[in-house]
């Protein structure tokens, strides 16, 4: 069974970064929706639903925004996948349109983090794992320790991710970091889990991003003439519960995201010309895209620190920065990739344009649960 | 009770035993496979009848390990966090691990489960839990 693709009619995002507490996650929210309206010259009055991505926004946050937003009374769901949320929000939508529910969406991915998290995020406090001391850098550290010691890394390939996306979203004017880094900077930062440091790891981030999805009756009623982007099928899957003792970087959990984004859509990984990943940690970025296929087993890291992994490399991956320099307001970020993919497909992105770019796909993983391999992963899959 | 059983009681009921200190895990009579911790079916088969709660054995190795240097307000850094194989069981788990300066841990290190404190319940009594210790090598005093 495949599903009909949603039309990006609009996109827009405010800046991701350190807000002062006065900038609400309302606030925020409103501002990206209105900018993603406005791309589409869309009225309020032409939107069916309200799909909102968020995890620490707390009860009927989307609820909250549409009474601000001018959407009250529409039918408003909230939705949590931790950091897949805004992703996950995005396929529901796409489900709906589909589905002949509705005809035209705002979907909303939106964070307010800086003013209650601090030190790190980490799982559930009912998690196992949480009770033992994990923390996300945590995990992204062991799995970096082991990806060193299993395929001849180096410490240097691992970072060069951070400089790569730091190089990246100097282009990018909704990133929260906009100017390079250097090597020496990620090695010599301070370390958080080693071998990770400071600059392997994503910021914590206040933003929000939103999509003006619709169907091809959608786009009559917004008078939508032109191309416009289309997502073609959003894969999702959960963890699995490991047994034994095998390859801690095996990341089957990514490969069967991957699998379900190339069933939905009929777009094979070899058709894929730019990746949005989902690099809460530097070593994150190069063994999700091994685990989906997309880069040999073990030779992630040397592909990056050779460039294929950069805007003009073989497969450019995070041309918008990722997570590490974009920011990770955990919520906005499906929502955020959505929105830099539907730039470079319609080849508006400047300075980080992935020439040519027809096919892209964007990847989150959100969250943890113990003696799984992961919490939620998701695989947007777009076309120009 | 041993002389030296620790008085308290386990963090979470059905994890672990504390004379001798035991972890407890599932292990599946279709296909033998073990899980830790105890789960009502069977990771590998999905078999949801007959599972058997399970003593793992105490020894293990360090399959990867991380230094801890920055968490969330009240956690105490720094700390040795790793993922142990427990060969015997089939069977890897996340735990803290002492007995050795951050420095000094390394890969495959073999490591021995012991109890430890996991702060105290809300009726006063004291809270146990486990970690792994790195095993002196030959010929090493045991501090």
């Amino acid at each position: 069974m495949s599903l009909a693709p949603a039309h990006v009619a609009g996109v827009g995002m405010v800046r991701f970064g350190k807000y002062p507490a006065e900038v609400t996650l309302e606030r925020m929210a409103v501002g990206a929706a209105r900018a993603a309206l406005a791309d589409a010259g869309a009225a309020l009055t032409a939107v069916d639903g309200l799909y909102v991505g968020h995890v620490f926004g707390g009860p009927v946050a989307g609820q909250r925004i549409a009474a601000q937003l001018g959407l009250d009374g529409r039918p408003v769901s909230n939705h949590e996948n931790y950091c897949a949320s805004g992703a996950t929000a995005v396929r529901e939508a796409w489900v709906a349109l589909a589905a002949g529910l509705h005809d035209v969406v705002v979907v909303i991915g939106v964070e307010k983090m800086t003013d209650r998290i601090s030190g790190g995020v980490r799982p559930d406090p009912g998690d196992l794992d949480a009770a033992v001391g994990y923390v996300m850098a945590a995990g992204h550290a062991m799995s970096a320790r082991r990806y060193l010691a299993d395929h001849g890394a180096t410490r240097e390939q691992i970072a060069a991710v951070a400089v790569k996306n730091h190089a990246h979203s100097v282009h990018n004017p909704y990133a929260q970091y906009q100017t390079p880094i250097s090597l020496e900077q990620v090695l010599g930062a301070r370390p958080i889990a080693e071998p990770l440091g400071l600059l392997d790891c994503s910021p914590i981030s206040d933003g929000a991003a939103a999509v003006l999805l619709a169907s091809p009756a959608g786009l009559r009623r917004l008078g939508i003439t032109g191309p416009t982007p289309r997502v073609l099928g959003v894969g999702l899957v959960s963890g699995g519960v490991l047994t034994g003792t095998g390859d801690l970087n095996a990341e089957d959990v990514s490969r069967r995201a991957g699998e379900e984004a190339w069933k939905l859509t009929a777009v094979g990984p070899d058709e894929i010309d730019l990746v949005e990943m989902h690099d809460c940690f530097t070593i994150a970025e190069i063994v999700r895209m091994e685990g989906l296929g997309l880069i040999p087993r073990g030779q992630g890291a040397a592909w990056t620190a050779d460039g294929h992994t950069s805007v003009g490399g073989r497969l450019p991956v995070n041309p918008s920065g990722g997570l590490l320099s974009r920011g990770h307001p955990v919520g906005a970020t499906g929502a955020a990739q959505v929105c830099e993919l539907t730039w470079q497909l319609r080849g508006t992105a400047g300075g980080r344009q992935v020439e040519g770019a027809r096919t892209g796909l964007a990847y989150c993983k959100g969250g943890t649960v113990n003696g799984t391999d992961g919490g939620s992963v998701t695989t947007v899959v777009m076309a120009r | 009770m041993s002389a030296n059983a620790p008085a308290g009681r386990p963090f979470r009921d059905g994890l672990l035993r504390l004379d001798p200190p035991r972890l407890l895990g599932s292990r599946c009579p279709s296909c033998g496979t073990t899980a830790f911790p105890a789960r009502e079916f069977c990771p590998s088969c999905r078999a949801v009848d007959g599972l058997a709660e399970a003593e793992l054995g105490t020894e293990g190795r360090i399959a990867t390990f991380t230094v801890v240097r920055q968490a969330p307000p009240g956690v105490a850094v720094p700390y040795v966090l790793a993922q142990v194989d427990l060969p015997d069981d089939d069977v890897r788990l996340l735990t803290t691990v002492v007995g050795a300066a951050p420095e000094d841990v390394a890969l495959d290190l073999p490591v021995t489960l012991e109890l430890a404190p996991f702060g105290t319940a809300a009726d006063g009594t004291a809270l146990l839990g486990y970690r792994f210790r790195v095993r002196p090598s030959r010929g090493e005093v045991p501090a």
